[in-house]
């Protein structure tokens, strides 16, 4: 799906926690998820600590859409 | 670590009176197994019924698979989970009722429970279609949170496995086979011209009912450790998973791992078997690279000239496969992978979710995408109820008759991943 959507010219992130197989399939904006059972929060901090994670992921998500990559990158920090 | 493994070839099974064993035929008491499965009072209802090779007899949905055994020279069964842990186990020895099985079957807990046909089309691809099965057959208590009933469901197969092989201690067995395996330096130096060669076992770790125990250990809170191939034939591993009923490694599967079976026997031939590195197929990134790591640290560390890896299950397991792969191999040990493919209904997919470079030798145990016409069967143990939901299935693929068309993947070990299996790229 990354791909084929990348396909039409639109830039995709893909948030997922096995980083090996987004590179495998050849992600160019990946960004390491939590957990496979729970990627985008951690239900065992609680709603609230969990909700701060999604934010904080999406956003680093939505910043990471707009920069232009020459190559398939992790973003593993906010800082970039 | 020496063990002798003597095999009692069991032919039938008969209800009786007591349960003994007599000119090959396992004879069983009805009431008393029923009546020990009920101890746990998470289940409602147990009945039992026999599945031979030949008849016409669905069984589903199927749970686990176990052959009974008993330690007849000290320790026990199924260390940590029935019997006790103790030094003797994968040591001294054990008897097996071989060609028979314990097959637990009840209600869904999953959607991951698999069907073994005793005669048809479907019979050539399960090993248990040519068992002689004693079914237990499970009803769990209304509202059971699903891990419960699992674990009800676990501990029912291994404690009815148990008694059984009770039957088998004082029984003279057709065949006795010795394994051994010595200590790392002992047995690096019994044989120094052959190549040393490791097994890389990955455990279903996912959790969400995908669970291994070692040792009563659930596996998904292990690190890679060593382990003497023995211990896993005395029961050092028992499967709590509802992973793809193709690929599932029943308990049995542990008992009969065929790479273990194999290494032995080219051991002192062609190759020196020096034992088996544990690992787990974890769900968090920091554990796959965690465990990868310890992987190849061990390889390296024991010496092993080449390793064969075989995984559990598809999807983000075949990450740890490749990763696994990918760090052996980097730390000088050359590697053989053992899987399945899942290449769509179609063909036309990736076979596995992730790839290396490094993965250059790969033994396919075939693929479980494939369907199958699966005819109507005189007699059902279990239920026909969830078919459409069971892996393989789906909407509108079952007819009123009870025949239905499903992938392979359906099936009990029909793929498996360690090539338990007549789809694996071996001769025969």
């Amino acid at each position: 799906m990354v791909k084929g959507i990348e396909k039409y010219g639109i830039p995709v992130v893909h948030m997922c926690t096995v980083v090996p197989i987004s590179r495998t399939i050849g992600a160019n904006r990946i960004i390491p998820a939590v957990g496979i059972p729970y990627p985008l929060g951690d239900p065992t901090q609680g709603e609230a600590e969990s909700y701060k994670i999604r934010e904080r992921l999406v956003e680093r998500a939505l910043k990471a859409l707009q920069l232009p990559v020459d190559e398939q990158t992790v973003f593993e920090k906010d800082n970039f | 670590m020496k063990l002798e493994l003597g095999k009692i070839e069991i032919k039938d099974i008969q209800f009786a009176d007591r349960t003994y064993i007599e000119g090959h035929v396992l004879y069983v008491n009805k009431e008393e197994v029923e009546a020990l499965v009920l101890e746990d009072d998470k289940l409602l209802e147990c009945h039992l019924d026999i599945a031979r090779p030949g008849e016409a007899t669905r069984i589903t949905p199927v749970k686990d698979v176990i052959e009974p055994r008993v330690k007849i020279s000290g320790g026990e069964m199924f260390p940590g989970v029935i019997g006790k842990v103790s030094p003797q186990v994968g040591t001294g020895r054990t008897h097996a009722l071989e060609g028979c099985c314990v097959v637990t079957v009840g209600r869904i807990v999953g959607f991951q429970e698999g069907v073994i046909d005793m005669s048809g089309p479907a019979a050539d691809y399960c090993p248990f279609s040519k068992t002689m099965n004693l079914c237990v057959v499970i009803e769990p208590k209304e509202g059971l949170e699903t891990h419960v009933y699992e674990k009800a469901g676990r501990m029912a197969g291994l404690k009815v496995a148990t008694y059984l092989g009770e039957a088998a201690r004082n029984v003279e067995p057709d065949t006795v086979e010795v394994y051994e395996t010595k200590p790392i330096f002992e047995q690096a130096a019994q044989y120094p011209d052959l190549p040393k060669v490791g097994y890389i076992h990955m455990l279903q770790s996912q959790g969400l009912l995908h669970d291994t125990y070692y040792y009563g250990v659930d596996a998904k809170q292990i690190v890679p450790t060593f382990m003497y191939p023995t211990e896993i034939m005395d029961g050092a591993i028992v499967s709590g998973n509802c992973v793809a009923p193709c690929d599932k490694v029943t308990t049995y599967h542990h008992l009969h791992n065929p790479v273990i079976d194999d290494c032995y026997k080219h051991h002192g031939k062609d190759i020196n078997f020096m034992g088996v590195i544990l690992t787990n197929e974890n769900v968090f990134l920091a554990d796959k690279e965690r465990h990868s790591d310890m992987v190849a640290k061990l390889c390296e560390w024991m010496g092993l000239d080449g390793v064969l890896i075989t995984e559990e299950g598809y999807g983000n397991p075949d990450t740890d496969l490749m990763m696994n792969c990918r760090k052996v191999e980097r730390a000088g040990t050359k590697v053989v992978l053992i899987t399945d493919e899942f290449p769509g209904k179609d063909g036309k997919s990736a076979s596995l979710a992730d790839t290396c470079e490094e993965a250059t030798a790969l033994a396919s145990c075939g693929q479980g995408n494939a369907t199958l016409k699966f005819p109507a069967m005189d007699k059902v143990i279990g239920t026909l109820e969830y078919i459409e939901s069971q892996i393989g299935g789906w909407a509108g693929c079952i007819n009123e008759d009870g025949s239905f068309e499903a992938e392979l993947q359906i099936i009990i070990a029909s793929t498996i991943a360690n090539g338990f299996n007549k789809l694996a790229a071996r001769g025969y």
